[in-house]
């Protein structure tokens, strides 16, 4: 379960030609709750406030004001504890090139609390899982964006977190390592995980995701079924929404 | 704890699998100051031996011929050359001959009126030739002094005592051997600052702005691990390296000190440099050391957006410690008062004043507080800093 209630965050970033400080409101009062066993998709352009909002649900990133729980755990207070709970995956994280998937996975199913075989032997079986076990043993500087990505996805999942959060899950990816994922993510669902995943590409939010927010300039427009989304906004496809979005913020 | 040691663990793996940089921290150093010390070494004694085979070219002004005779028995380590003609510095210094002898007029006449003979000699002291055919002379005329004073004692029935009022006996309470051993004190903090100071700063990049770089930091922060030992863990590896650096360069040093095997630090008095105590005080003075330098690469690693800006930010650094290091080899700064209370500089004061048998407990517990102290302060603010998003997803 994850609850987020009217988070808010912003960044100065100084103007280099004045060298003043200019105020950008990343996240302006965002609120949403997910269920176990749902999947939530957090849908709008570059720069709109989805990867912050996924930062701060992660633990990476305070909120200015807000708060968000995850399991009953508050992510602000208890970042460490919240943190055992998440498994987070954003295609900004990159893997160690030197070492294997195993002593990889092993790695870090230590750092999240696992005993070495036990993670061992976990990540060996989510290899299998995503068709990466014959990799298993290769040092990963010569991986592909899809077996990055794919050993990536297992870090995350490795200390069977109830929350699963995938900012832009198939990005870069080809068509068929991409459908691997959303493959995952419907098995996370079944298995009674909370999936939040953020994206931009409108037919796979379509596909797997049971709600949507859309997320636009810090703001969440509308938090419902992709299909009540579109017939809210009158429109065919989700793309349309953000047309429609970007049309208003003009006129304004 | 277990964290950190977790982070370690991940570092020293990293490490292992880098056989490059492991060759460049391990063993180059073993191979190179040896190497080097050796070939230098060889040229240095050939160039002795070549030095000694040959006669020494002199050109000589002795218009009564006094000189001469001693210069050109058989045997003579001498060569007489015509002197040159025009400038005669100019001719010693492109090394045409190694000096040049003027024996004033009249010698003759002085020498039998038992009066002091002048020998005017031009020579390059910055050249071992000239200085071996000076010694040579020097060597030749004692000699002949000995026996010019002996023949005129007998004649006039004096005993050989009477022109020797003084005999003097020294005693060596600190031998040639002691010189080399404050000589190395002064020499060896800075030799530890340097490569503790580079071998931290090359790890210590590598794991924090490096992981940066590499997009893997946020990875490693998204785990359950608490930030702080991250940093415990990220501080204990840059210190390790340090350490090890240090020690590797030192152990290379010493290895191709005792290979060379200076006679004077054979034979002498080096009791400091292999006293196990003074070697274990200086080893625990130098943890507190890598510590502060660690904190300092941390903290500017932490902060920093890339590789180059991190090498950037720690130029200060390495040029002070360069700067401290050099200043601390001055002769007669260890009695300069306002030292033990400098940070760095007291460390490097203490581990010099342990070589010279001179150690100081107060200022050596003084360093030690101080040092750990500051280090202790950094590592609280890296943390910090580790916390700060603005160090984090600096653009």
């Amino acid at each position: 379960m994850i609850e987020v209630n009217d988070v808010r965050k912003h960044f100065e970033l100084r103007d280099k030609k004045t060298r003043k400080k200019k105020r950008i409101d990343a996240v302006r009062g965002v609120s949403f709750r997910v269920s176990p066993g749902e999947i939530y998709g957090l849908l709008g352009p570059n720069g709109a406030g989805k990867s912050t909002t996924m930062r701060m649900m992660a633990g990476l990133m305070r909120p200015d004001s807000g708060s968000i729980s995850i399991c009953g755990i508050s992510v602000t207070d208890h970042p460490e504890q919240a943190r055992k709970k998440i498994g987070y995956l954003s295609t900004d994280l990159n893997v160690y090139g030197r070492f294997t998937p195993r002593e990889y996975l092993s790695l870090f199913g230590e750092f999240q609390g696992l005993d070495h075989r036990v993670a061992e032997k976990r990540a060996f079986h989510l290899l299998e899982r995503l068709q990466l076990s014959d990799f298993a043993d290769v040092r990963m500087q010569g991986f592909s964006t899809g077996q990055k990505q794919k050993v990536g996805i297992v870090r995350a999942l490795l200390h069977d977190p109830e929350v699963v959060i995938f900012d832009e899950p198939t990005t870069g990816l080809d068509v068929l390592t991409a459908k691997t994922v959303l493959d995952l993510l419907h098995v996370m669902k079944a298995e009674g995980r909370t999936v939040i995943i953020s994206s931009h590409v409108m037919p796979m939010v379509e596909e797997v995701c049971d709600r949507v927010g859309i997320i636009f300039d810090g703001c969440l427009h509308g938090d419902a079924s992709p299909r009540h989304v579109l017939d809210q906004w009158n429109v065919r496809t989700l793309d349309e929404v953000f047309f429609s979005l970007a049309a208003t913020e003009e006129v304004a | 704890m277990r964290g950190a040691l977790l982070i370690f663990k991940k570092e020293l793996m990293e490490f292992s699998k880098d056989r490059r940089t492991m060759f460049f921290t391990l063993l180059m150093p073993l191979i190179l100051y040896t190497v080097l010390f050796s070939i230098m070494a060889k040229l240095n004694r050939r160039n002795d031996e070549e030095l000694k085979k040959h006669p020494s070219r002199i050109a000589l002004v002795d218009p009564d011929g006094l000189i001469a005779p001693l210069l050109k028995t058989p045997g003579s380590k001498f060569e007489i050359v015509a002197p040159p003609q025009g400038d005669v510095s100019k001719a010693i210094l492109a090394q045409k001959l190694e000096l040049q002898v003027v024996v004033e007029p009249n010698a003759a006449v002085k020498r039998s009126r038992q009066e002091p003979v002048t020998l005017t000699v031009t020579r390059d002291q910055s050249e071992g030739a000239s200085v071996l055919a000076y010694d040579r002379l020097e060597e030749v005329l004692k000699a002949s002094d000995t026996r010019i004073v002996a023949e005129r004692l007998a004649s006039l029935h004096a005993p050989a005592a009477l022109v020797v009022p003084t005999h003097l006996v020294p005693v060596d309470a600190g031998d040639q051997g002691r010189a080399v051993t404050k000589a190395l004190g002064a020499f060896l903090p800075y030799l530890v600052m340097m490569m503790m100071l580079q071998g931290a700063i090359q790890h210590g990049i590598y794991t924090t702005t490096g992981e940066k770089e590499r997009g893997t930091l946020l990875s490693l922060l998204s785990t359950a691990l608490p930030r702080r030992q991250i940093i415990w863990g990220k501080l204990l590896y840059t210190f390790t390296m340090g350490v090890v650096s240090a020690l590797i360069n030192i152990l290379s040093v010493a290895m191709s000190y005792a290979l060379l095997a200076q006679p004077a630090a054979k034979s002498g008095n080096t009791s400091a440099l292999s006293d196990p105590l003074v070697l274990l005080l200086a080893f625990v003075l130098m943890v507190p050391l890598g510590l502060l330098f660690s904190n300092l690469i941390l903290l500017v690693g932490v902060w920093s957006k890339n590789s180059a800006e991190a090498g950037s930010g720690l130029a200060p650094l390495t040029f002070t410690v360069l700067i401290l290091g050099v200043f601390m080899m001055s002769p007669g700064v260890d009695k300069m008062s306002l030292l033990p209370y400098l940070p760095v500089v007291n460390v490097s004061l203490a581990i010099r004043k342990l070589f010279s048998q001179q150690a100081n407990t107060f200022e050596y517990l003084l360093a030690m507080t101080m040092t750990f102290g500051i280090a202790a302060c950094l590592t609280w603010m890296s943390t910090r800093l580790l916390n700060r998003e603005e160090a984090l997803f600096r653009a």
